[in-house]
């Protein structure tokens, strides 16, 4: 049990850690490197920032636009509270890093862990709920939108135990293992599913705008590679 | 020659009998994304759509039908799953590994179908947490369906004859019949309002090049009228130029590769006249084409009016004298996507109807979040699929309309104003008029004259235009198109 755990702490998440940061950061340069090259041969060079800007802004912190599906909305939001807060500010994580590595940083009280890691857990199955009893989410949905919330509920449940021995019906090494291997496989996850997100949405907005910015000649290229320059309508 | 079988709109025979067509689609996609720059947005769609369905319900389709293949994501997907497939890494790799999706003749035809079930208004993207533009998938995917012969006939035969044709206009109508069009029109406002106003023909130097959408000059009499009193009275140097005197673009519908050549053209005409500013008449998706000036005419491209902010920006000025009295009917003003759905024209129309209508109701919702009319992206086009049009894509319009109680239904657009009429007859709104915002303007202008156009003309008017009001115009033009040269020689002929 212990080479096992020490294997999912140790080598497991680093490398499911360096897959992740490797991944989102190649995401982002090529995105970024695409962006500007589309920038680039623009004819119009004029770009709205200030809408573009408005909008990014409004869905990084969407609380005021909830919508007509503002229970599904409300979820999400705390969902994510919980998911970007937990992981990177729990007392016992950064003391891990402290021991690793020798960083650390402000934590959140452990009460407050517990209460958000809680909410991510109810979040998780209300997602899948919500999904299933609207019509067009449940038309929609693939089979990842249904296993990513559900998956991502793992982490959390185990995490949760691990934290209070006397809520675990279960042995306590085999939770903590279950814990460390689901975290690692999901960041592992992150590059490779719509998890990626993460990095790329603060450029959505911008990338839909550029995307109507023609280069000037794309049409008569398009029409010279496929060969129908003289072509008659 | 048109075989109406396959589709819900007519496409030429050549089109059906195109063989090969998944290989030729997939080097016309591969062509476009190498040239183009959609290729970044189509990527973060493609990685990142949560499928949450919350562009749903702001989809006036979606709203009538329900059915899940009118979902904007659901549309969308299917070319994205054709780019991850065919276009990314991972999708090569897994259909290598394991098969899967391969895109078939019957699939290239479910994606013909669903991508002109969506007027491209562009309304979704605001709901959508990602970003996604299902606008822009829906004007990606028909450009590449129509390097595999799948365009509409009704927008095809117009980009045809516009660009290849004799006449250069979407509708064939000849040069001799446009002058005598415009006397005409002169000599109406002549005898109505007791005023002489040209229309000026290749002015050289002239600060504004005037490109309505052609088939105004047959079917909107009151709107072009308007449009001269304008110019006039502001003492405006204007000109039609007769070798291009057509602001619509269909390329904008399904072809950047016509929709290039179009604007193109267009500035090439102003070039010839040596003129210095392009002036858009009433039409939203002529405006939004123009708007693309700056991306095909290179540095020195001319700025780009639309007849709207020129009107608002002279009546602040006080250059527009208005009688005292307003227009007494219940006013209503319909947003067309192609100029208000980015927010660039909303205010200006507003505050010129504020000024000149007793009773201007709004229509909820409205400005950035208005409905489409129902037959945006080129759809009002398809005469044959106009019980689409003005049943489930239109629908939601019809109720905005019928909830203001409205008497007058403005929009400045030609487009949505064939669309509107067409909506209120459909759908028991028969005592609603759909007019241009010209029209109303020039009710209210005080030329000063004694023939004021008191209310017994402002009646004979309306009666003698009532045909075109009422009246399915496109067949005319379209056989008129169809056959150029027999294209009647009088442009009054609807
Ligand atoms: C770092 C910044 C992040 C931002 C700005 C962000 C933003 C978003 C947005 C805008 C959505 C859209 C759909 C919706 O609201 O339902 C979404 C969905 C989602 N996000 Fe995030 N997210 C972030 C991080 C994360 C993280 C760290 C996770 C989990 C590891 C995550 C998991 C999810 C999941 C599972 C969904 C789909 C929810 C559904 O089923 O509809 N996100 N995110
Ligand atoms: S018709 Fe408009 S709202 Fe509906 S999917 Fe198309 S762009 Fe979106
Ligand atoms: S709102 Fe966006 S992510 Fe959600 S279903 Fe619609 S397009 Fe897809």
């Amino acid at each position: 049990m212990n080479a096992w755990l020490h294997l999912a702490r140790g080598p497991l998440f680093w490398t499911a850690l360096v897959f992740m940061v490797l991944g989102l950061l190649r995401h982002l340069a090529l995105t970024l490197w695409e962006t500007a090259r589309a920038y680039h041969r623009a004819g119009d060079k004029d770009i709205p920032v200030r809408r573009v800007l408005q909008d990014t802004g409004r869905w990084l912190f969407p609380l005021r636009h909830l919508g007509e599906r503002w229970p599904y909305s409300l979820t999400t939001f705390a969902f994510h509270v919980g998911v970007i807060l937990v992981p990177l500010f729990l007392a016992g994580h950064i003391e891990l890093w402290r021991k690793g590595v020798g960083l650390s940083w402000p934590a959140l009280p452990n009460a407050v862990s517990t209460v958000l890691t809680l909410v991510v857990i109810v979040a998780a199955f209300a997602l899948v709920l919500e999904r299933a009893s609207a019509r067009a989410s449940r038309a929609l949905g693939r089979f990842q939108d249904y296993a990513l919330p559900l998956f991502i509920a793992v982490p959390f449940v185990s995490g949760l135990l691990v934290m209070h021995p006397v809520w675990n019906p279960f042995a306590a090494d085999p939770t903590l293992l279950v814990h460390m291997l689901s975290a690692d496989l999901l960041l592992f996850l992150v590059p490779l599913t719509k998890l990626s997100h993460m990095i790329l949405l603060p450029l959505t907005q911008l990338v839909s705008e550029l995307a109507w910015h023609f280069p000037p000649d794309a049409g008569s290229r398009v029409g010279v590679t496929l060969g129908k320059e003289g072509e008659r309508i | 020659m048109a075989t109406p079988t396959r589709y819900a709109y007519h496409v030429e025979a050549a089109a059906l009998e195109m063989s090969d067509r998944p290989r030729r689609f997939l080097e016309a996609f591969a062509a476009i994304l190498r040239h183009g720059s959609y290729n970044v947005a189509l990527d973060a769609y493609a990685r990142m759509s949560a499928k949450c369905g919350r562009c749903a319900s702001s989809c006036q389709l979606y709203q009538s039908t329900g059915a899940p293949e009118d979902i904007p994501c659901h549309r969308s997907e299917l070319l994205l799953r054709v780019y991850r497939r065919y276009f990314t890494q991972s999708g090569v790799l897994k259909a290598r590994l394991f098969g899967g999706f391969t895109l078939t003749d019957a699939y290239i035809d479910e994606m013909a179908e669903a991508y002109y079930r969506c007027t491209a208004c562009r309304r979704c993207k605001a709901t959508c947490p990602l970003g996604m533009d299902h606008g822009l998938v829906t004007h990606l995917a028909r450009w590449t369906l129509a390097e595999v012969g799948v365009i509409p006939r009704a927008l095809l035969v117009s980009v045809r004859e516009q660009l290849e044709g004799n006449t250069h206009n979407t509708s064939a109508i000849p040069l001799p019949a446009l002058k005598d069009s415009c006397e005409f029109l002169s000599e109406e406002l002549h005898d109505i309002y007791d005023v002489d106003i040209p229309y000026p023909f290749d002015v050289e130097g002239a600060e504004y090049v005037f490109f309505p959408a052609v088939s105004d000059f047959l079917m909107e009499a009151d709107t072009l009228m308007g449009n001269a009193a304008v110019m006039h009275l502001t003492g405006a140097s204007w000109t039609i130029g007769s070798h291009n005197y057509d602001g619509i673009n269909y390329g904008l519908f399904y072809s950047d590769r016509m929709m290039e050549r179009i604007v193109n053209q267009l500035v090439g005409e102003v070039h010839r006249l040596k003129g210095r500013k392009i002036l858009v008449g009433e039409c939203g998706h002529a405006t939004r084409s123009a708007w693309y000036v700056p991306t095909f005419g290179g540095p020195d491209a001319p700025p780009v009016v639309n007849c709207l902010e020129y009107a608002y920006a002279m009546l602040e000025a006080g250059k527009i004298p208005l009688k005292a009295e307003k227009i007494p009917e219940r006013v209503t003003y319909h947003d067309p996507c192609n100029i208000a759905r980015v927010g660039r024209i909303t205010e200006q129309p507003r505050e010129i109807l504020k000024a000149i209508c007793s009773d201007y109701v709004e229509m909820t919702p409205n400005r950035t979040k208005n409905y489409c009319c129902g037959g945006g992206g080129g759809t009002v086009s398809i005469d044959e699929i106009r019980a689409f049009r003005t049943g489930p894509m239109g629908q939601r319009k019809a109720t905005q309309i019928r909830d203001t109680g409205a008497e007058l239904v403005v929009s400045p657009c030609a487009n949505c104003k064939k669309q509107l009429r067409e909506l209120c007859q459909d759908n028991d709104l028969g005592d609603v008029q759909v007019v241009g915002l010209h029209d109303l303007l020039l009710r209210v202008i005080d030329f000063g004259t004694n023939g004021n156009g008191g209310a017994a003309e402002d009646a004979a008017l309306g009666a003698e235009s009532s045909g075109s009001r009422g009246a399915d115009p496109m067949p005319v033009t379209a056989a008129a198109v169809a056959t150029p040269d027999a294209a009647g020689e009088e442009g009054e002929e609807s």
